[in-house]
């Protein structure tokens, strides 16, 4: 399935729970909605012209405005490869884990939770992760954050 | 195994590390051990993170090359290569054919140089001393050619977004001839000492075996990957740069047991040589950079994910970019290293603990990579 197709082909499979964004550069970048999360991500494993079972990559963005979590699949037999995301409020940023597809979300939901104060629900161990045991300075991948010896570059 | 011997001990645990010279890196295992057998793992990672992602979100793009290069220091050549590539895809930004060729060439040369690494550090961690010093001494012709190039030998800063920093002296190609014809012997000389070893093969065989579908839930990329028989290289199934026109083969075994993740090594390293060697006959006259504009680049806003195959599996960069901004809104790092580590736990349960030491090893997992 080629790209064209692609963009073609979610759309027409998942009809409203799915946009798709012209952001994406390379492969598409689709648009879901946070509560279709877990059954969006199910139904692109489980679908034989897609099988996507293989998460490469879970990132957290904070864009100024909203947070967003990029879902990067790939299929190792059909050799698919596309984006989705949720986006997110600020306030009780919240998302359902999807270690029930793909079991190798786990580390990298955590380290979603661990950096940008997004919750995982279903998770299991969201514990300290990258930073120090005990941590007590937010969470440094947000846009507002700051600390005293961390300096930024100024805007020329 | 202790039931075998109808002694049943106490469970207790045992801490490994973050200071172990077997974790490659600043890595920290809590075990639980029934006796001298492993019955639960719990990877503690961290020790090393540097918070790059964060610096990089401060910097221009071209600022960036030097931070990627400390994101997997082994294979330093690859990191570059993805961020470029992100870059270029974001703004689509041509690279002049003979840029494609360089980059090509120093990717494998890397390639060597990582597997190298590993195999000099995987058979000091099982006891074996020579091979260390027969890899560390090849991996010095790499380096020397690494150095006549761009003036370093393990941070390159060496590819750029729209092509490389500068071009090869004209030593290089008789240089790297050299290498490559004189290396398939060296490999050679590796494998006498290891391959048919009683002693190797009794530490590797049928330990830390990882099932096919088990790699692909915890997308285990790389060597690992094709040791368990997937036949899956981002070189050939989803081909970046130039990788579409040489001739090479992906090598696979069936087992996915560490002795399986050697052999793939092995084989890939003769593999890389092919490419290397296909390339310096192609590589034509030219220019090595295209257009971009380093001080003031302000792509377009977008988003994309990026990865390349370095010698760890997938490497990925995902890369969103603010309209018109000097500095990137996100730079996201995905190492290989990190689906590996996360993996063991499934992996070691039921070895002893001298085992955990060689799986951690034939899994290739170097701690930069996981940490970031």
């Amino acid at each position: 399935m080629n790209r064209d197709e692609l963009v073609s082909y979610i759309p027409d499979t998942f009809k409203d729970k799915v946009q798709l964004l012209d952001t994406g550069r390379a492969e598409p970048f689709f648009l879901i909605k946070a509560e279709n999360l877990l059954e969006f991500s199910r139904a692109i494993k489980d679908d034989p012209k897609l099988h996507m079972d293989w998460l490469s990559c879970v990132s957290g963005v904070d864009t100024g405005e909203h947070f967003e979590v990029v879902y990067s699949v790939a299929s190792v037999q059909t050799k698919i490869r596309f984006d989705y995301k949720v986006v997110l409020a600020y306030d009780g940023a919240e998302i359902e884990s999807v270690q029930t597809v793909w079991p190798g979300a786990n580390w990298h939901e955590r380290e979603v939770w661990e950096l940008y104060g997004i919750n995982i629900r279903n998770h299991g161990n969201l514990t300290r992760f990258l930073l120090p045991d005990d941590w007590d300075q937010g969470h440094p991948l947000r846009k507002d954050w700051d600390a005293p010896d961390f300096v930024r570059m100024p805007e020329k | 195994m202790s039931e075998s011997r109808g002694l049943h001990t106490k469970e207790f645990t045992l801490n490994v590390g973050p200071h172990h010279p077997s974790t490659h890196g600043v890595c920290r295992f809590v075990l639980k051990m029934e006796g001298e057998v492993i019955t639960h793992v719990t990877p503690v990672i961290g020790y090393l993170h540097r918070a790059l992602e964060k610096i990089c979100e401060n910097r221009t793009y071209e600022q960036i090359i030097p931070v990627t290069d400390r994101f997997e220091y082994c294979t330093a050549m690859s990191c570059n290569m993805a961020f470029s590539l992100a870059t270029e895809k974001l703004a689509g930004i041509e690279v002049p054919e003979r840029a494609e060729y360089l980059r090509v060439i120093m990717l494998e040369l890397n390639r060597i140089s990582s597997h190298l690494i590993w195999l000099g550090t995987t058979s000091l961690d099982l006891g074996a001393l020579t091979p260390f010093l027969y890899a560390f001494r090849e991996r010095e012709y790499i380096l020397d050619l690494f150095e006549m190039t761009c003036g370093q030998r393990l941070t390159f800063n060496y590819i750029r977004p729209a092509g490389v920093s500068r071009d090869i002296p004209p030593e290089f190609i008789p240089k790297c001839r050299e290498f490559i014809d004189m290396f398939n012997d060296k490999i050679d000389d590796y494998e006498r000492v290891l391959t048919e070893n009683p002693i190797f093969i009794a530490r590797n065989k049928n330990i830390g075996i990882l099932p096919p579908d088990v790699a692909i839930a915890y997308a285990v990329s790389g060597p690992a990957l094709r040791a368990s028989g997937v036949k899956f290289d981002l070189r050939r199934d989803d081909p970046y740069s130039i990788y579409d026109r040489f001739d090479f083969d992906i090598p696979t075994r069936e087992n996915g047991d560490c002795y399986d993740r050697y052999l793939i090594r092995i084989q890939e390293m003769r593999e890389s040589t092919k490419i290397v060697r296909q390339a310096i006959e192609q590589i034509p006259e030219g220019e090595i950079r295209g257009k971009f504009n380093k001080m003031n680049f302000k792509p377009p806003a977008g988003e994309v994910y990026c990865r390349v195959e370095n010698s760890r599996g997938e490497l990925g960069i995902y890369l969103q970019a603010a309209d018109k901004e000097k500095k990137p809104l996100r730079v996201k790092m995905r190492g290989g290293s990190f689906n590996q580590l996360q993996v063991m736990p499934v992996i070691c349960v039921g070895h002893k603990i001298a085992d955990l030491v060689a799986i951690m090893a034939s899994m290739d997992i170097i701690m930069p990579d996981v940490d970031r």
